[in-house]
């Protein structure tokens, strides 16, 4: 009831006082907004990863790529299944693939495990998000490999044309590839018998990789791989296999939750100091309109919406901040990386995206609302003749 | 309504009825009213005077609806306001009362005209119409030149204008003044009287006013007034009481002690 | 009336500003204290590994690369060298869970005490590992974490190995934050054997070297020893590999520590402003003091007393908040795989100091500037303004 020019003047007529609250509340949000922003990066690149229609065929009991291993007649068993997409060509979808984990020694001689996945040419028809953008597909037995756009730079010799010394070999770079910001951009690919020969395997394949012609032929061929009690194997949808890869989840949002109680809750109590004090230096003011006779819900819904003003503000600073110290981080850092259960090296690019601010300018208006309340609660309690007496 | 004036037999617009008002600051019990009793018609120009303590500002609040009696009842206007809740008499006091105060209080953070406007918030009329009323009223203080300005730019006896615009715009039956005078310089309190004065004369405003300052004497109908929280009654006591107040307002200094023996009854005039 | 006795009445004075604003500075430094048990855990874990005489040898290529099974044997044989224990990585998952949710190696028995001896495992239980075929050694974090205790039976599944082994608790490493288990190599060959193949391979050994001054050249020694083999090594001490180990989360806790900065940076700000807001109130007493005879000196140490007072005790009300909470937590939201020791969330001593430190320093930088303002003020100045 009381005009909003009231709020708002009384918000920019105390600019320290103002400065403080909207300071505060900005770097709230900026801390909440990163690291945010660093969680749903990891869910958006494992969401990325995977294809809903690929199956993933491993070893039965084993929970990843890397710890599996399957014969030559495993593999057969399962490339002829019925069900199985066709490509333009009338290939079948079906990639026979090798991963393995060796050191790579990044620029500043730190070491990290890389997931190198040795592969065949059919491997692109079945992950279809995969693109080379630079240079060209390796040819087998020279052992020249392709690169995933996140290592770019980060390895020594990690460029086209350079080469890289992993394994027992070194190998040449003749290509880089996309993926749409999956975990595949975390990959080495290379020729899958060049990598075999080089990490000594008697089994020449990790898993198997297939797409499904339907979502019918998906269930049927996953029946029928896990049923078949020759080969103990295992099949799981591509994108279910690689949301259970990342599960940071536990640790990581424990820890935006507690950022957000918290850091919110220290900032509502330092925004409710400011308003006492605005309410203090304002009581014969506040008396003076419960005189008038506007009623005690005009003054709280007034101290409220300036208190609500200010951490508005103190939002839209803080989202400016979070966003220039995102960038800032991503070129510092450049990916941060989460190992994947296997200690590898699975790159995030962090950024801020809108729901992550989204749920920042919640908080804040969280901490205005709150934090306003006591001292919004006791201007309107003022009796007039308590406030006029001391004026 | 100078009508009713005239006749007295008409209902009065105000009248308090052994009240009595006390309250406790720390360890000690103020007696800040005992036991008043009194009537003002529609329309007259009164001031309550007395020295400081003497519970004139007490009496003020509780005719405007600010404050509650401990005991005794007031009526305003047809209505007893002891019945009426917090919230009630806020919506009272917008209605029927106009509030001017020593430090003329106006928001700091609204134009002149928002401040006039202010009592307006409270009722049904649209912006436009407020603006305008607010503007009318700005007129008759004769600031139609200011409306936009802040309080900050105002000069003292300005911002009283500023005040009494406000105080008249939802055209309340009754004025009330707490030193309205008190923080102006000679020149405007002059000014400020006469204003109040002309509310009575030209609108028919019941305007009522605490105050010490000497001046008001002269444009005041009736004068009540009071000490240690007594209304004086006898005539030879108020004569005395207004000679003090002429010879500039330096009345003893009473400390809030026990009231004379003699309790003054019965009604004033 | 004490020094102490006149700051802590004037923190009285408006009590609820000052509870707000130690509540505050507790709750911030309580989640100041959270974000740093993470790099503290693993300082922790690197700081207790620096004076080691353990070294890792593992397959140049990668972890996952193999070594031959004689390897261990020439190790050991080599001058400087005390013993050397081969390990394989086994991959067994508990059962229920399904995935690896500890580390557990497949080991050459006969070695380990003389390869980790400050372990604290008991001789007992030392002994009957070498006995036992079945017998398996455990970290405490995991006997706590499923538990269990010594003579329980456990199986475990190799996610690597087409093995399935029966286990039977032998002995603890009796150690809160050791999740590792060992199990005896010649069980795993055997079952193996069974399906028709055998466990020729290591996958990684750790030696124990008799001097400490030795290390740098039993290394080298190990490295020339394997150079032109078909399985060349790489060979680093144990902090060395553990921090390489968890080196790649070093993008992740830089981003930490930035939260921890912004953090404390936002306590600073509303400490700061409550003590200025205190400040301008006291203005005239602050005058009277200072014209009666206090010195500026007594004024400004009187006044950042007061701010520094109310930021330590609230700090470590939150340090001590943190330590409680960590414990419940531990169960929740630990033991993270992909967070190694940085899950931890295990309030240590450094984390305390850390803690400490910071409340300190918190009610220094917020006091200091409205103390000095206050302190330098001319008297009349002040007098004329308040009175």
């Amino acid at each position: 009831m009381l005009p909003i020019s009231y709020s708002m003047g009384n918000v920019v007529a105390r600019p320290g006082r103002s400065f403080v609250m909207i300071v505060v509340v900005a770097l709230v949000v900026v801390a909440c907004s990163l690291f945010l922003g660093l969680l749903s990066s990891l869910h958006r690149t494992v969401a990325m990863t995977g294809d809903p229609m690929n199956l993933v065929v491993l070893r039965k009991g084993s929970d990843n790529d890397g710890s599996s291993q399957i014969t030559r007649l495993a593999y057969d068993s399962v490339r002829y299944l019925e069900g199985i997409a066709t490509g333009p060509g009338g290939q079948r979808r079906v990639s026979p693939e090798l991963v393995v984990q060796p050191f790579f020694w990044t620029k500043e001689g730190g070491r990290e495990n890389v997931l190198v996945r040795g592969v065949e040419p059919a491997a692109l028809d079945v992950h279809g998000d995969v693109k080379i953008v630079e240079g060209r597909m390796f040819r087998p037995r020279l052992n020249e490999i392709l690169i995933g756009k996140a290592l770019r730079g980060r390895y020594r010799g990690a460029e086209i044309g350079q080469r890289i010394e992993f394994g027992r070999n070194q190998w040449r770079v003749v290509g880089v590839f996309e993926s749409d910001g999956s975990s595949f951009e975390s990959e080495v690919w290379v020729d899958a018998q060049d990598l075999a020969n080089d990490a000594r395997r008697i089994n020449p394949f990790s898993g198997v990789r297939l797409r499904a012609a339907s979502e019918g032929d998906l269930q049927g061929l996953k029946a029928r791989i896990d049923a078949d009690p020759r080969f103990a194997l295992e099949a799981s949808r591509e994108t279910d296999y690689y949301a259970k890869q990342a599960e940071t989840a536990g640790s990581l949002e424990f820890l935006v939750v507690a950022i957000a109680i918290l850091a919110g809750t220290g900032a509502g109590f330092g925004a409710a100091n400011t308003m006492y004090a605005s309410v203090q230096a304002r009581t014969a003011e506040i008396g003076t309109l419960r005189a008038l006779g506007f009623p005690r819900s005009a003054i709280l819904l007034s101290f409220e919406l300036e208190s609500l003003l200010l951490s508005a503000g103190g939002f839209a600073l803080g989202a400016l901040l979070a966003l220039g110290l995102a960038e800032v981080l991503r070129r510092v850092l450049g990916g941060v990386s989460f190992g994947a259960r296997t200690f590898t090296t699975n790159l995030v690019t962090l950024s801020i995206a809108p729901r992550d601010l989204a749920l920042s300018f919640a908080l804040s208006l969280a901490i205005g609302l709150f934090g306003g309340l006591g001292p919004a609660w006791r201007a309107a309690r003022l009796r007039p003749i308590e406030a006029l007496r001391k004026a | 309504m100078s009508e009713a004036y005239a006749t007295g037999a008409a209902s009065p617009l105000i009248r308090l009825d052994h009240v009595s008002r006390w309250y406790t600051r720390g360890v000690d019990e103020v007696h800040a009213l005992e036991d008043c009793s009194l009537e003002i018609p529609a329309g007259r120009f009164v001031a309550f005077m007395g020295p400081s303590g003497s519970g004139k500002s007490t009496l003020l609040n509780l005719v405007s609806g600010i404050d509650r009696p401990s005991a005794g009842e007031v009526w305003v206007a047809g209505q007893l306001l002891n019945e009426l809740s917090e919230d009630e008499l806020a919506a009272w006091r917008a209605r029927h009362v106009g509030l001017i105060f020593q430090f003329f209080n106006l928001v700091p953070v609204l134009s002149a005209r928002d401040n006039v406007a202010l009592p307006l918030l409270l009722t049904d009329l649209p912006r436009a119409e407020r603006q305008q009323r607010a503007e009318i009223a700005l007129r008759v203080v004769g600031l139609e030149h200011r409306v936009g300005h802040s309080p900050r730019t105002l000069s003292g006896g300005e911002q009283q204008r500023v005040a009494i615009a406000r105080a008249l715009v939802s055209d309340p039956d009754l004025i009330v003044a707490d030193e309205p005078t008190g923080d102006l310089d000679a020149r405007n309190a002059e000014a400020t009287l006469g204003l109040l004065r002309q509310l009575k004369e030209e609108f028919g405003k019941t305007v009522v006013m605490v105050t010490h300052d000497p001046r008001a004497l002269r444009f005041v109908d009736q004068v009540f007034h009071l000490d240690k929280g007594i209304l004086l009654e006898g005539e030879a006591e108020r004569r005395a009481h207004e000679a003090l107040v002429l010879a500039g307002g330096a009345a003893p200094a009473s400390a809030g002690g026990a009231a004379p023996a003699a309790s003054a009854a019965g009604r004033g005039a | 009336m004490s020094y102490l006795g006149l700051v802590l009445a004037n923190l009285r004075r408006n009590r609820l500003r000052s509870l707000l604003t130690g509540g505050a500075i507790a709750l911030a430094v309580l989640l100041v204290c959270i974000l740093l048990t993470m790099p503290a855990g693993l300082d922790a874990l690197l700081s207790r590994l620096s004076n080691n005489t353990r070294i890792s040898v593992v397959n140049k290529a990668g972890l996952v690369y193999s070594m031959p099974y004689a390897f261990a044997r020439k190790i050991r044989a080599l001058p400087g060298v005390e013993d050397a224990v081969g390990q394989v990585w086994f991959g067994g998952a508990f059962e229920d869970d399904g995935k690896v949710t500890f580390p557990n190696f497949a080991v050459e028995v006969d070695h380990i005490e003389t390869v980790y001896p400050d372990y604290g495992i008991s001789p007992q239980g030392l002994a009957d590992f070498r006995r036992y075929r079945d017998g398996m050694i455990v970290g405490r974090e995991t006997m706590k974490k499923y538990g269990w205790k010594l003579g329980d039976r456990v199986t475990l599944r190799s996610t690597v190995w087409p093995a399935n082994l029966d286990l039977r608790i032998v002995a603890e490493i009796p150690n809160d934050r050791s999740p590792i288990a060992w199990i005896n190599r010649e069980y795993l060959d055997q079952a193996l054997k069974a399906k028709g193949r055998s466990l020729g391979i290591l996958g990684i050994v750790w030696v124990k070297v008799t001097d400490p001054k030795e290390v740098n050249s039993v290394m080298l020694r190990i490295q020339e020893l394997t150079r032109n083999s078909e399985a060349e090594t790489s060979t680093q001490t144990e902090k060395s590999f553990f921090s390489a180990f968890f080196g790649s989360l070093e993008g992740f806790v830089t981003i930490l520590m930035v939260v921890t900065v912004l953090v404390s940076l936002c306590i600073v700000f509303i400490a700061g402003n409550t003590a200025s807001m205190a400040v301008r109130e006291r203005a005239g007493e602050i005058a009277v003091l200072k014209a009666i005879g206090f010195r500026r000196g007594s004024i400004f140490s009187m006044l950042i007393a007061e701010t520094v007072m109310l930021s330590f005790t609230a700090g470590a009300a939150g340090v001590g908040l943190a330590r409680l909470l960590t414990e419940l937590l531990r169960n929740a939201a630990a033991g993270s795989p992909q967070l190694g020791p940085l899950g931890g969330f295990i309030v240590n001593q450094a984390v305390v100091v850390q803690g400490l430190l910071l409340s300190l320093a918190i009610g220094v930088v917020a006091g200091v500037v409205p103390a000095f303002g206050a302190a330098r003020k001319p008297v009349a100045q002040t007098l004329r303004e308040v009175f």
